[in-house]
């Protein structure tokens, strides 16, 4: 059984607001940082940033997800990517659905299940233990539920028929928050992947030397 | 976006330059600007529209010391820069990001800001990046005075006498800045936020309108102090003067991979500019209007290449190229170039190919699109991009379509033996002092398990070779499943498959890889002037010298 693991809450003395560049940018570099690759990175970082347009807490979806090897079962992540990679192919989750027994923080799945519906035109339905999203192509999901469930949980996407009542657009809101040790905690996997600038680096870049000219 | 459903001159396609031969570093590192430039755009959307502009806060002392602000009134917004000047002593003044203090720094607010804002923005912006912004902030940014100009400036004016012209033009401004950050950093605004907005739809509109205020800030600032020293002998600075003086601008390694982390908006810059060259060359005469301002932007090209003056023995010699390519180019339009021939732009444009230096090459096509404004400034609207439409892998591609792709468009790279050390003698990290991207020489220095994927030809190889004995008819996605560390080639490959000019088609971690070379192209899109590299990764450029101020942007006035 995959240990989800559920990030130590701080507390919420001062909630950060970052814009979403700075939540793609961070999340970016911690993914990258933690050891997973490049490509998860990318995807993971641009599923952040979706997670923090619907108000969801993609900090500590994020961190308990990268606590947790690549390979270990139940990674939302990976599932995620697969979930995109074939939404344009006939026997392709979106068409066909899936069943996951157990799966941490599901509702990171949501981002990718947001492409996949647009890719293949097909309205889809996510649903664990009292939470449900319904997501038709291009629209912003109808959520239900606890998004944010750590798990692990028995999650089934499927084909929707209807697209219910979904929003027409998303909210205009450009930013996301964090807790303090969230943040943190995203910084120092970030900077697994930081190097010390060496003094010939320095002195190209034009350290050395005076600017008063 | 696409601009290929607004294409009115398909008759164009004809005479389009090949990707192989645009994309390629040597030629991207002589890019001149052109009319398509973001400044020119900024500076022609604001005439048209009746921009209005003030000052309606100006709270410096007699040091220097305080704080302004600048408006920009638009049809339908206001944006503001927020000035804070300060007084720097000179042995903490550095043009490097490296630096924790300046002389004056900026902030663009969104709308007017009240006096909470600017005790908020006092607060924060001259931490800069240890400071925070808000949404309501599209840009924050710093500058230096060139000290020796300015004080010659200020002495000067304060006794009543205007300041040497020669030092004027040799150095072109008074301030120069070190960074100028939009899009979402340190909190400000995201680009999504405002890319719906028109007059912000253009790339870096923020930062450049934040750029041509902060100039109106120096000019202020130098006649302010001169005032305060020269009292009733002081004079303001003469406006042919004033108009020479852009702002500076010092910049590194940090901007260079954004041509390659952005490669739909690089395909759109490009895009743009290669259907302008091509719709000129497709006209069938030359109109007395054209040839005039044809010969004008030569002139004047020339004039500059004169004045542009580099201590680097690069750019020394593309310099010596560029003036000499300016040359033959005048001779040969004045003395040899039938301009009655069927194509005469295009017969123009194929001498220079074969008779110009790259330089030359460059020059020529930014001088070919200046008298042409009808016919391309349309072209301006194309140069944005929704990345985000972009982003996602299309995991029902064939690897045989794949094969194809990169044979297309990755030939440049498939066959480069990265193990050599010429080929791979370099790697991009993030510095851990100041998290901006840096280059490392992998074999002498360590780190290169850090790298960032901006090796682009070498990951094109390794997923061309991971394509080996693989099904035509396999779709990617189960590629993917099997070998996810390739999905950045192949997200690169898919989007160049769609956009030819996506990809800088060059080894950026090659030993003789120019890092000034993305800097040259990035900022001739800015429409920056007088590059002039202190090393292969840093430059220092000028912004706005020539064009109209504020207070000269009341109706119509002549372009930029």
């Amino acid at each position: 059984m995959p240990d989800c693991t559920a990030v130590e809450m701080h507390e919420a003395t001062q909630v950060l607001h970052l814009s979403l560049s700075e939540i793609g940018a961070l999340s970016l570099r911690a993914i990258r940082g933690a050891g997973r690759t490049w490509g998860e990175a990318e995807e993971g970082a641009a599923a952040a940033c979706w997670l923090a347009r619907a108000g969801l807490d993609w900090a500590n979806a994020l961190i308990g997800i990268l606590s947790r090897p690549a390979s270990a079962p139940g990674c939302p992540l990976r599932a995620g990517m697969a979930i995109a990679d074939s939404s344009g192919l006939s026997d392709g989750a979106s068409h066909r659905g899936q069943r996951f027994s157990e799966l941490c923080h599901p509702g990171f799945l949501l981002p990718f299940c947001a492409y996949a519906a647009a890719r293949s035109g097909q309205t889809l339905r996510l649903n664990w233990k009292g939470a449900t999203a319904v997501i038709a192509p291009g629209e912003a999901p109808t959520m239900t539920g606890d998004m944010d469930a750590v798990g692990p949980l028995a999650v089934r996407l499927e084909p929707h028929a209807s697209t219910g009542t979904a929003r027409s657009c998303w909210p205009r809101v450009h930013l996301g928050t964090v807790e303090p040790g969230q943040y943190a905690a995203l910084n120092a996997l970030m900077l697994r992947i930081t190097v010390p600038t060496s003094a010939d680096s320095l002195a190209g870049a034009g350290a050395r030397g005076s600017d008063n000219d | 976006m696409t601009c290929a459903g607004l294409n009115p001159m398909p008759q164009a396609r004809t005479f389009r330059r090949d990707p192989d031969d645009v994309m390629r570093l040597a030629r991207m590192g002589c890019n001149h600007p052109t009319r398509l430039s973001f400044l020119r755009q900024l500076l022609r959307r604001m005439q048209s529209e009746g921009w209005g502009f003030d000052r309606p806060v100006w709270d410096i002392d007699a040091q220097g010391v305080g704080r302004a602000v600048y408006r920009a009134i638009g049809p339908v917004r206001t944006y503001s820069l927020v000035a804070f000047a300060h007084d720097l002593p000179d042995d903490q003044r550095s043009d490097r990001v490296i630096a924790t203090a300046w002389d004056a720094t900026f902030a663009l607010f969104d709308g007017t800001p009240d006096a909470d804002d600017l005790d908020r923005l006092a607060a924060n912006v001259p931490l800069q990046e240890a400071g925070r912004v808000t949404p309501n902030e599209l840009s924050l940014s710093r500058a230096n005075r060139s000290v020796r100009l300015f004080d010659h400036v200020v002495e000067s004016l304060a006794r009543g006498q205007q300041p040497n012209a020669d030092m004027l033009l040799e150095t072109g401004y008074l301030m120069r800045t070190t960074a100028v950050y939009g899009s979402g950093k340190f909190g400000a605004a995201d680009r999504a936020a405002i890319v719906e907005r028109p007059e912000m739809r253009a790339p870096f509109q923020a930062e450049m309108l934040s750029v041509w205020l902060t100039r109106s800030f120096t000019v202020d600032l130098v006649e302010h102090l001169a005032r305060a020293r020269g009292g009733a002998n002081a004079v303001r600075l003469a406006p042919e003067l004033k108009r020479g003086l852009g702002v500076g601008n010092s910049t590194g390694l940090g901007m260079a991979p954004f041509l390659i982390r952005h490669p739909v908006l690089l395909n759109n810059w490009m895009v743009a500019r290669e259907e302008a060259l091509a719709r000129v060359r497709a006209q069938e005469a030359v109109g007395e209007a054209e040839f005039a301002g044809f010969l004008a932007a030569l002139r004047a090209a020339q004039e500059n290449a004169l004045l542009w003056a580099s201590a680097h023995p690069i750019q020394r010699a593309k310099l010596s190229d560029l003036r000499d390519g300016l040359a033959r180019t005048m001779a040969h339009v004045t003395e040899r170039w039938d301009r009655y021939a069927t194509h005469p732009w295009d017969n123009l444009w194929r001498w220079g190919q074969t008779s110009l230096p790259l330089e030359g090459q460059e020059a020529l096509l930014a001088a070919m699109l200046e008298p042409h404004g009808d016919l391309i400034d349309g072209l301006g609207d194309c140069m944005d991009a929704d990345e985000e439409a972009h982003f996602p892998i299309d995991g029902a591609m064939r690897v045989g379509d794949l094969r194809a792709t990169l044979r297309t468009h990755y030939a440049w790279a498939l066959d480069v033996d990265y193990t050599a050390h010429e080929h791979s003698a370099r790697f991009w990290y993030i510095s851990e002092d100041k998290l901006e991207p840096r280059l490392g020489e992998r074999f002498d220095e360590p780190g290169a398990e850090c790298e960032l994927p901006l090796d682009t030809g070498r990951q094109a190889a390794a997923l061309w070779r991971a394509l080996e004995g693989k099904p035509g008819d396999m779709p990617v996605a189960h590629l993917l499943l099997a070998h996810p560390e390739h999905r950045p080639a192949l997200r690169r490959a898919q989007i160049t498959g769609r956009h030819p000019f996506a990809e800088i088609r060059d080894n950026l971690i090659a030993a003789d890889m120019l890092p000034i070379d993305l800097l040259r192209c990035k900022l001739a899109f800015f429409g920056a002037t007088r590059f002039d590299p202190r090393s292969d990764r840093w430059v220092r450029i000028s912004l706005f010298q020539g064009a109209p101020y504020p207070e000269m942007m009341t109706g119509r006035v002549q372009d930029a």
